[in-house]
């Protein structure tokens, strides 16, 4: 089905026993963007990318991954989820993560090693291919996980706070790296508490209370709030949402 | 189900087992560690057990000299099980039973040769007999005395040409010649791939859940079916190479026999390998945390250890207990591989424990995927 949405959601609710981490949730992402959830601890964000990865089923609602109704196995193949823990075999080396992950997307074995080249590099982890992914350090396990999410070249990208942990150098470079990734067309859906690299996003979505509050071009939001910083528009926005 | 998906799931927990050297170590040592400690604490050969000899024999002559029936029968107990000791009287003999410097006191009264000869050639209404004063505190050591000298005086018997009223002729049907450790390995490799097994996938799979990489596989195209195959290929692997390093070492070590077709055995402990990972899986999912899991391991090895029959028969449990042995699956490949390896049945005779162990596996299997499945 041809659709200009990577995301869709409509009225999403997920509930854990009586709590709403979701509250009727409405987002739509469209192909080959890179759009920022933000939001306070708590706000649901991990939530909504958990439900749209399949690893929660939705309470009630719709949600829709490049035209497809969520959960669907055979969307899998299109999509990279980085979760917000870094879920590695650490008994594993790197190399033998990224094959396995590799392996899982039905990658051969030519074409796994070519992808670890292009990405130990991008993660400057080329000396650590062979070490246990135990005894690297949290910043460097962060690197693996998202290497591990791009092994398949997905086609879209849900990357919860990818950048925690990582020294500001690299983060630098992850983003310079998103952008290439912009560039071949590829949608990313991120979650960050670093408001500097929000304002990299083509559009930022803030999140409260499991629903989406405000959203649009980070530099509209600011001439909107009247502010200078994001925080300073979240919290323009969350007054607004609360009157 | 994807079977390169399926390898790949198998491949990594090899690689997880693999790169662990303390993992491996258990793998490799802990199996051996299990057959020597044990098989040398149940084999139990009971040797050097002290008696003593009071002997009034008086003999009796006849064309050949004097006969002395007692001196035989004594030289016939086996040297092995029995340190013999002669004394002059009974008292004190029995006197060191009471303060156990001994075990057992044979007596042998003056008219002991003559009375056997006479009554066996019907030339007397007399009788005679052995007294036999004994410890009975310890009963395996009482009843390996009693069968050292019911041999002795048979074989006596025998030599002298007597003939008893009734004769035992004892035929093995089965297990000629076996030794405690033939009859230990076979079950030893079952016990142990249950055991290792059952642990080894459970903490791997509280692994899975407590690092989110159980989760992240949700992501991807891997299915729940898949993820078990996968450890089912694994520990059906690991679960055979254990219990051939088992049997190679009871061979080489202990020089374990084998009468049957081993490549069966094998087969059944691979089956069980199966149900175990799968039972390992399952434990999992009522687990949150390694605590939790290790909780779990005495409720693991004890039912194993008392109702599976490795250590003590069956038959040994009280019979309100022994319905439950048959809710233990180590149960039925331990009997399988003692019946395949001791008594050399093949897959006919040994279909009910197989179909049984089929049985665990379909059912088990299938509830681990279901409780993989089991989702948010
Ligand atoms: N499995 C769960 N069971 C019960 N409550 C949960 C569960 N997962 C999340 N929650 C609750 O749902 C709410 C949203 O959590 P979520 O992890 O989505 O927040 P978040 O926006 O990602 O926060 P953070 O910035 O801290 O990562 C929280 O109040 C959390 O306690
Ligand atoms: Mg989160």
């Amino acid at each position: 089905m041809l659709s200009m949405h990577a995301i869709k959601v409509e009225k999403l609710d997920k509930k854990f026993g009586d709590f709403k981490a979701l509250d009727g949730m409405d987002l739509v992402v469209r192909k080959g963007e890179v759009y920022g959830l933000l939001g306070p601890n708590g706000a649901g964000k991990t939530t909504a990318i958990k439900v749209l990865t399949g690893l929660l089923k939705k309470t009630s609602g719709d949600a829709e991954v490049l035209g497809v109704t969520i959960p669907n196995k055979d969307i899998t193949q299109k999509i990279g989820y980085m979760p917000q823990e870094t879920a590695l075999y650490i008994g594993l080396t790197v190399h033998q993560n990224l094959e396995f992950f590799g392996k899982l997307f039905g990658m051969d074995k030519a074409k796994i090693l070519e992808r670890e080249t292009e990405l130990l590099k991008f993660i400057d982890l080329e000396k650590w291919r062979d070490e246990l992914v135990a005894n690297l350090s949290g910043g460097m396990k962060h690197r693996v996980s998202l290497a591990c999410a791009l092994i398949h070249e997905p086609e879209v990208l849900f990357l919860d706070e990818p950048t925690v942990g990582v020294d500001p150098e690299l983060r630098v470079s992850f983003w310079n790296f998103f952008s290439k990734l912009k560039e071949k067309g590829i949608t990313i859906l991120i979650t960050t508490h670093y408001m500097d690299e929000a304002s990299h996003c083509d559009r930022v979505g803030f999140m409260r209370s499991g629903k989406l509050i405000a959203e649009g071009e980070p530099q509209a939001m600011l001439k909107e709030a009247g502010a200078t910083s994001l925080e300073d528009a979240f919290l323009f926005f969350a007054r607004r949402d609360r009157t | 189900m994807n079977i390169k998906r399926a390898l790949a799931v198998s491949r990594r927990v090899f690689m997880d087992l693999k790169n662990d050297k303390r993992t491996l170590a258990l793998i490799i040592i802990a199996p051996l560690f299990a057959m020597g400690i044990f098989g040398l604490a149940f084999s139990g050969q009971i040797s050097g057990v002290n008696v003593i000899v009071v002997n009034d024999d008086m003999g009796m002559a006849t064309p050949m000299g004097q006969v002395y029936l007692s001196e035989i029968v004594i030289n016939n107990l086996d040297p092995d099980t029995l340190s013999i000791t002669t004394m002059d009287d009974v008292a004190s003999a029995v006197a060191e039973i009471e303060n156990g410097n001994a075990y057992a006191v044979f007596y042998f009264p003056a008219n002991f040769t003559n009375v056997t000869i006479l009554a066996y050639n019907q030339m007397t209404e007399a009788s005679t007999s052995v007294d036999i004063h004994i410890d009975m505190s310890n009963v395996n050591v009482a009843e390996a005395i009693m069968q050292a000298f019911n041999d002795a005086v048979q074989t006596t018997m025998q030599q002298r040409g007597l003939e008893m009223p009734v004769t035992i002729d004892r035929q093995a049907v089965y297990g000629q010649n076996a030794s405690f450790m033939d009859f230990f390995v076979p079950g030893i490799m079952a016990f142990v791939v249950y055991i290792l097994t059952t642990l080894l996938t459970l903490i791997n799979f509280v692994g899975e859940r407590t690092s989110g990489t159980l989760a992240r596989l949700t992501a991807t195209p891997l299915r729940e079916s898949e993820i078990v195959a996968g450890y089912a290929m694994t520990f059906s692997i690991v679960g055979t190479l254990q219990a051939l390093l088992l049997l190679t070492v009871g061979m080489l070590v202990f020089g374990v026999n084998v009468e049957g077709n081993v490549g069966l055995a094998f087969m059944v402990v691979a089956l069980l390998a199966i149900v175990c990972q799968a039972l390992g899986i399952l434990l999992s999912s009522i687990t949150h945390r390694e605590a939790q899991a290790i909780q779990l391991i005495p409720f693991i090895i004890m039912p194993g250890f008392l109702l599976s029959g490795v250590f003590w028969p069956l038959e040994a449990l009280p019979l309100w207990l022994r319905p439950f042995s048959y809710l233990v699956p180590p149960s039925y490949a331990i009997d399988a591989c003692r019946s395949v390896m001791l008594r050399g049945w093949g897959l006919e005779m040994i279909w009910t424990d197989v179909v049984a162990l089929i049985v665990f596996a379909a059912v088990f299997l299938v509830l681990a995927v279901l409780s993989l499945k089991r989702r948010g």
